[in-house]
């Protein structure tokens, strides 16, 4: 009987082992999570390859070392009827950063994860890997990556705090390691003691350290209270180091404990990412925005000046969640998305979104363009609507600050001529890419006599420019042409040419910059052929009527890209090294990104995004990366 | 300290992201004294650097701004005019096209060197061996003049992918020297004699140079004085 009831117990436990779901391993502290049901497609991605993702960018600095060459996701022991999901959140103490996802054959994905050693797990059932930074943690049938770091700020606030509360002055606080070795390594008093409690924590996989219990002991022993401004054993960047170590520490346990002892995990306390959970696609995304937006560098900041307005300006962001469903079709893919947002939010974008669609800018776009977008906004009407919501919130502040802030907005408000401001830029705005176009570049030289006495002389040099238009409708060209004319008075390189204006080397010091303000417009170009020969639109070579239609049937948005013309024409200046590989990777795929938007709503608006890829049904993996990819990097 | 640091960065930056022409042009009289000319070309590479300077960062490093530029290099040029034996600095910047010229007179060669080498070991700290403190790369004797330039640069090269690499083949460094008299000799192959034969220049692509320092050092030997 009793060995029945062992056998039922572990054959309870087997099941509830395996009954585990990947997506039941995403920490609360996730914002971003990008949830990939249908990995059979990922099967023959390399990992070298996966690894080069910007979502992957947190982890993989440690994550391979080279061993993965080769080697693709099927050969990492990964379950592919699980769901692969990748998270990425921040609070005010620690980022997160991971995957948590199905394993099949533990030996394989240590095959991919051979840097990953064993290491002594705090939590029964739970086996811990680690490899510098990151850590691998395995219960069942269940893997979770996991880097956890805490946030520079928290660790330097209680750096600070520390080396002060132990009586250590500035004197001591820059030294380097050269001047301790120099000038201080044979003073080191005799009260210093090797085997005292050190502060300073080895690579993770020694005992359960507690920073709090730690930093007592110190204060306790005495030890390490020495003569003042004395701390040769230690300057303030090494105390640094040893805190950053023990709280990514501990703050690796805190996440780890919630995931695999309390069962916490962001599906169970978010409803809107466990109904999301529930779609049958091929992936679906999440973003919480409410959380996300106080990591943003002015809440971070003003959250300790002034916590009740920060509380106030982020409870507008209340609700502010946006999901969608991503959709594998026989030659595109689709993401639904829609933007959820709480009433104050809401209120300001349906008068913002409000705006109608300005027909005379689809004349200043060429039917051949590369890219373009159109975005149209009642500034005026939001403006007003966000003067509403937001003056009451920070009149309630009563601090110097804000209200000299409050006042400003005030005397500007009463003062100012809005509606003059607001018909000049009424909101309905375009931009067009063109590719590059060879353009004759002045460069100097050196021109050397016989003496070797040199003269700098002119020459011209073809060099690769992106072309482009951005512009928007305006109901008062009067009052950039009251700018422009003044200009030209004061400056040679402002020439009014008729239809448009031209400023020489106004763009990237090198070419012209045209101005075209007329007919209830104002653009701004290089493309010298639309501001010479069609300052009043490209006429028959405008976009098509069905291009139009498209445009004008969204919402407040449209994109439309063709994503080969851009991969081959994009300027890679301004690009990482990692983003041109990128681009580089992706050179041999084609095909147009269509985005779109519906009307806002009080409580949402959607959006679609549609990549028709001309590649094969089986690249899909590859097209389908390349999007989760784009969404994560716009949603980070 | 760091902003004079920012701004060799960003030099550094420019120069391996960058077509750069160096003319480094020392002409140098009797008695040991002279004039010294350094001028940065940059302006074939001038789409690149206003893209550049258009960003905040790039991979991970901050871009300076033009006044930020501006007013480190005024510091850098402050700190060099006051420095024993150096006199009637100037210094032209173009940042249409980019292009830098530095100029000042010198007492004597030792005395330019020190103040070389001084005004980088004062503003770029942790980095004072930066040109190679014990190293001379400017030794006048009489009857000759030996020349060679500082190997700062080969240690970043390392570093840098095959694009990079591709755009400092293209660069140039050209090394003139002049004197008030006739050369009679001097020990690099790769040198060229004036018409005049009162001066020498070396050429070098930046990539070649950087891996090879020795490429631009010369030896050159003078006629006697005439009487």
């Amino acid at each position: 009987m009793k060995s029945l009831c062992l056998t039922l117990l572990l054959l309870c436990t087997t099941v509830e082992l395996n009954a585990q779901k990947s997506e039941d391993f995403i920490p609360m502290d996730a914002v971003t999570v990008f949830s990939i049901n249908n990995i059979s497609l990922l099967q023959k991605i390399p990992l070298d390859e996966l690894i080069k993702y910007e979502f992957m960018e947190d982890l993989q600095q440690e994550l391979f070392d080279g061993s993965a060459s080769g080697k693709t996701i099927k050969d990492a022991g990964i379950d592919f009827d699980q769901k692969f999901n990748v998270f990425y959140g921040m609070n005010r103490d620690y980022s997160v950063t991971g995957f948590s996802f199905g394993i099949n054959d533990l030996s394989k994905l240590f095959g991919a994860f051979d840097d990953f050693d064993e290491v002594d797990s705090p939590y029964e059932g739970v086996q811990f890997y680690s490899s510098y930074f990151n850590h691998l943690m395995v219960r069942g049938n269940i893997g979770v990556l996991l880097r956890v770091d805490p946030i520079s700020t928290r660790v330097y606030d209680i750096s600070d705090s520390t080396w002060y509360a132990r009586g250590y002055s500035d004197n001591r606080r820059y030294n380097y390691y050269d001047d301790y070795y120099e000038d201080d390594y044979e003073e080191i008093p005799e009260t210093y003691d090797e085997d005292s409690p050190a502060i300073e924590m080895e690579e993770y996989g020694e005992d359960v350290y507690n920073v709090e219990e730690a930093l007592e002991e110190i204060e306790e022993s005495g030890d390490y209270i020495i003569e003042e401004d004395y701390a040769p054993h230690k300057n303030f960047y090494d105390l640094k180091d040893s805190i950053r170590t023990a709280l990514r520490r501990e703050y690796l346990l805190k996440v780890s404990k919630e995931l695999f002892i309390d069962g916490q995990n962001l599906r169970k306390s978010d409803k809107v990412l466990a109904e999301q959970l529930t779609h049958v696609v091929e992936g679906v995304f999440y973003l919480d925005n409410e959380r996300n937006i106080l990591k943003t560098q002015p809440f971070s900041y003003y959250s300790d000046l002034m916590p009740y307005l920060i509380e106030d300006i982020t409870s507008l962001y209340k609700n502010n969640k946006i999901v969608g469903d991503i959709r594998l079709k026989e030659h595109s893919i689709e993401a639904n998305m829609t933007s959820n947002y709480g009433d104050a939010l809401g209120t300001i974008y349906k008068e913002l979104n409000s705006s109608k669609f300005d027909k005379k800018m689809t004349k200043y776009i060429h039917k051949d363009n590369s890219a373009y977008f159109t975005y149209n906004v009642d500034l005026g009407k939001a403006y007003e609507k966000t003067y509403e919501i937001i003056m009451p919130i920070l009149k309630k502040e009563k601090s110097r600050m804000v209200s000299s802030s409050v006042l400003a907005i005030e005397m500007m408000n009463a003062f100012l001529d809005k509606d003059a401001i607001f018909d000049m830029y009424r909101g309905g705005m375009f931009g067009s890419f063109n590719g590059v176009k060879k353009v004759p570049v002045r460069k100097l030289v050196y021109e050397y006599d016989e003496d070797f006495n040199y003269i700098e002389t002119e020459t011209f040099e073809e060099q690769d420019i992106p072309i482009f238009t951005l512009g928007f409708s305006t109901n008062r060209n009067d009052i950039p042409a009251i700018f422009m004319e003044q200009m030209s008075n004061m400056n040679s390189e402002w020439q009014n040419m008729g239809k448009y204006w031209k400023i020489e080397n106004a763009f990237l010091n090198s070419v012209p910059l045209f101005i075209i303000n007329h007919g209830g417009m104002f653009i701004m170009t290089n493309n010298e052929n639309l501001a010479v020969n069609n300052p009043d639109g490209f006429g028959a070579n405008k976009l098509t009527r069905s291009q139009i239609k498209a445009t004008k049937k969204s919402g407040f948005l449209y994109g439309q890209m063709n994503t080969s013309k851009i991969i081959d024409n994009i300027p890679r200046t301004w690009m990482t090294n990692k983003q041109i590989d990128m681009l580089n990777a992706m050179r041999t795929k084609s095909g147009d990104m269509q985005l779109t938007s519906s009307k806002t709503s009080i409580s949402k608006t959607d959006f679609k995004l549609v990549y028709d890829f001309k590649g094969e049904y089986e690249d899909s993996g590859k097209h389908l990366l390349d999007l989760v990819n784009s969404l994560y990097v716009i949603m980070k | 300290m760091k902003k004079v640091y920012l701004f060799l960065t960003l030099i550094t930056l420019f120069t391996i992201s960058s077509c750069i022409e160096i003319v480094d042009d020392i002409s140098i009289n009797q008695d040991g004294s002279g004039t010294f000319k350094y001028n940065i070309n940059l302006s074939s590479s001038k789409v690149k650097i206003s893209s550049l300077l258009a960003l905040d960062s790039l991979d991970g490093k901050k871009i300076p701004t033009r006044a930020e530029i501006q007013s480190k290099i005024d510091h850098f040029i402050t700190v060099f005019e006051g420095k024993e034996g150096i006199k009637n600095v100037q210094m032209g910047k173009d940042f249409g096209n980019y292009i830098f010229r530095l100029q000042c007179d010198f007492k004597s060669v030792k005395l330019l060197q020190e103040a070389i080498k001084s005004t980088v070991k004062s503003e770029v700290k942790g980095n004072e061996d930066f040109l190679g403190d014990n190293v001379d790369w400017l030794i006048w004797k009489e009857g000759s003049f030996e020349r060679s330039v500082p190997e700062f640069s080969i240690k970043k090269v390392d570093r840098l992918n095959e694009k990079e690499i591709n755009l400092l083949k293209q660069g140039s460094y050209i090394s003139i020297t002049r004197f008030d008299r006739l050369v009679k000799d001097f020990s690099n192959k790769s040198a060229v004699m004036a018409k005049n034969k009162m001066a020498v220049m070396l050429k070098s692509n930046a990539y070649s140079l950087s891996q090879n320092p020795s490429l631009l050092e010369n030896t050159i030997y003078l006629s006697p004085l005439k009487p």
